[in-house]
């Protein structure tokens, strides 16, 4: 655990940040609370003295490309270079958008059809065609610049299959790109493909008619055996193994944080609104999320600014504030010569969270004591009893939408979910009047973490009720160790924050992977010939109702 | 007041076939019982059944009726009312 780097790179700013304004969490989630508590008589806080909320405007605050220092093995192969590192290159001509593309088509080639599988569709001609017009570009069209950025297969994806690896969408082909497409696309990426998720975004990506697991875990290439973990399994497995620069995922219950942690990577869940979901097949729409599963904070920071903003086809992204300056926050401070917090945060820590003397344990107090290190004040934190039973299993009366929405097919054939058919049968029988309480449970729950829990912490290492309350959360790898079979996985922890608290959280991990490496490994390349998918001695690994709702509940709760 | 009833899986089942009847779902296709089905007619039945006793749970809960209010989007929401507060 003292994988702790000396060589820090040249692009961090040499000067502590101004502290003189607040992060845009502060700005907007207190006011909201306060101002409620105000208008029930219950705090009387005067709402005049109440700072302004930002002026709504377009999402991306206007940073330019970020210019990094770029690592010496990224110019032996550019598959190794984050976006970051690939932007520099490209707006320098060091490297062509072309160059880049064909470098993880031949990976693909190589590696994913029989061993990764991270893949459903590569769309292998239309990405030539797209680099070979960003390489006679006179300037960078955007942030994505000539970067891959595949999609999970649930993105609508014009003219392109987008099943949600499910047998209702088994032939479905939309006529428009899902909003994050859209703009990963303007802002000049390349959606190299679709990728493998699990059926209707849940559990491990696997094949719905027959329960076969497809997609493996990025570290594991020989072995099946590790979950990649889901429902992004193949975003996840498909950043870490290098088979594109970065891809998108959607969290509904975990799943973008799950492969995050899984395939040891800086995998963001925005805070809810702040993308948008339109043209992603919907699971809860209450609680669906989208979020870049990428290699440090930085590149999640760059692809948050891009598919973030007010979109008019989704509504729920409209009249939110101004998104704050994500790369900004993610841009490490280094301090005479030491990383220093860009913000003086405390940062909780649950009960337990490091106790014993296990590797995940052994992890979680080196990476605390670095984050000490560095200047964050680590606090022990107590979450609410009552928040907790209110985010609990019974509570939770969002998957009464899913009932809703696609009754149809249940009417149609049952069959047709596979797997995942005991979710939405049961959410039948969630009662109106359940489903509206369990909807002001969701309102208590949210005051409570405002009156109980962030007044102990500004950025906390659980995920409690993150997903139903649209708190955002951001994986990152704290190191390694092997598994029973030997195989050297990576250990993973999550870190939240209050609603519009991206800038903190990331912030934070960018202090932390200026100080280590463990972002920096790369999972080993399969073994040509070994372990073929579909080769009768590859251990061929089934799951049911029962497993995938089993990996479902601990994906949520990791 | 009276205490709720404490209907046993039997009971639970036949109320929760007669309500999929009712809505046209048709889950006979299923096997009955069979641990190397995707799923079958017990995994289904067992779902249902425990989300019909949660509910209890969610109803006795006290909340506040002038206070908490029914939230789809928690997060958007605090930004919502913040503004229309000014």
């Amino acid at each position: 655990m003292t994988d702790l780097k000396t060589d820090l790179p040249d692009s961090k700013s040499e000067e502590l940040p101004s502290t003189d304004y607040e992060t845009l969490d502060a700005r907007v989630d207190r006011r909201a609370f306060i101002a409620r508590m105000g208008a029930l008589g219950a705090a009387g806080v005067a709402l005049a003295q109440l700072p302004p909320v930002p002026a709504r405007a377009a999402g991306y605050s206007g940073s330019s490309l970020p210019k990094v220092a770029v690592r010496p093995e990224v110019f032996a192969d550019p598959t190794e270079a984050t976006i970051a590192e690939a932007t520099t290159l490209i707006a320098r001509k060091q490297l062509k958008p072309s160059e880049l593309t064909e470098a993880y088509l031949e990976r693909i080639r190589l590696y994913d059809t029989d061993y990764w599988q991270a893949y459903y569709t590569v769309l292998a001609d239309e990405s030539r065609a797209i680099a070979a017009k960003l390489d006679r570009a006179y300037k960078p069209v955007g942030l994505l610049h000539g970067v891959s950025v595949p999609v999970k297969d649930n993105f609508y994806t014009k003219n392109v299959l987008t099943s949600a690896q499910s047998l209702i969408f088994a032939d479905f082909v939309p006529d428009v790109d899902a909003s994050a497409v859209a703009r990963i696309k303007a802002a000049g990426g390349i959606v190299l493909g679709k990728l493998q998720m699990g059926p209707l975004a849940g559990g491990r990506p696997r094949n719905p008619a027959t329960g076969e697991v497809t997609t493996r875990n990025a570290w594991s290439p020989d072995d099946p055996g590790p979950s990649p973990s889901g429902s992004s399994g193949g975003s996840g497995c498909c950043t870490a193994a290098r088979l594109a620069t970065c891809s998108l995922g959607t969290q509904t219950g975990g799943s973008i944080t799950g492969p995050g942690q899984s395939n040891g990577l800086t995998a963001l869940k925005p805070t809810h609104g702040l993308c948008s979901v339109f043209g992603v097949i919907p699971l809860t729409i209450t609680r669906d999320h989208i979020g870049p599963l990428a290699r440090d904070a930085m590149d999640a920071a760059i692809v948050t600014s891009v598919i973030a903003g007010p979109a008019p086809e989704d509504l729920r992204t409209l009249n939110l504030p101004r998104l704050p300056n994500l790369i900004g926050a993610a841009t490490p401070v280094v301090w005479k010569g030491r990383v220093a917090p860009r913000w003086r945060l405390k940062v909780g820590v649950p009960a337990g969270f490091a106790d014993g003397t296990s590797a995940t344990a052994l992890a979680r107090t080196a990476m605390l004591d670095v984050l000490a290190d560095i200047g964050y004040e680590i606090v022990p934190v107590t979450l609410p009893d009552e928040y907790v039973l209110l985010n609990g299993g019974a509570f939770n009366v969002s998957s009464t939408e899913r009932g809703e929405m696609d009754y149809q097919y249940l009417r149609e054939d049952v069959r047709l979910f596979g797997d995942r058919l005991t979710g939405w049968v049961s959410a039948l029988f969630i009662d109106g009047p359940t489903a509206n309480k369990g909807l002001r449970c969701r309102q208590r729950a949210y005051d409570l973490a405002y009156s109980e829990l962030w007044t102990q912490c500004d950025v906390i290492f659980s995920t409690t009720g993150f997903d139903a309350l649209g708190f955002p959360l951001c994986t990152l790898p704290i190191g390694f160790a092997p598994n029973a079979a030997g195989i050297e996985l990576p250990i993973s922890t999550t870190l939240g924050g209050p609603s519009f608290g991206e800038e903190k959280i990331l912030s934070v991990i960018a202090a932390f992977q200026a100080a280590t490496n463990y972002h920096l490994r790369r999972p080993p390349n399969p073994t040509i010939g070994l372990a073929r998918a579909g080769d009768p001695r590859v251990p061929r690994i089934r799951m049911n109702a029962r497993s995938v709702d089993a990996e479902i509940e601990a994906t949520a709760l990791a | 007041m009276a205490e709720p009833t404490t209907p046993t899986d039997a009971e639970l089942d036949e109320y929760i076939l007669f309500t999929l009847g009712m809505l046209g779902i048709d889950i006979s296709v299923l096997p009955v019982l069979d641990p190397d089905a995707l799923v079958d007619q017990s995994d289904v039945l067992s779902a249902c059944r425990n989300r019909i006793r949660q509910n209890l749970q969610v109803l006795e809960f006290e909340l506040d009726p002038q206070y908490h209010l029914a939230t789809y989007y928690a997060s958007p929401q605090a930004a919502w009312t913040a503004r229309r507060s000014k």
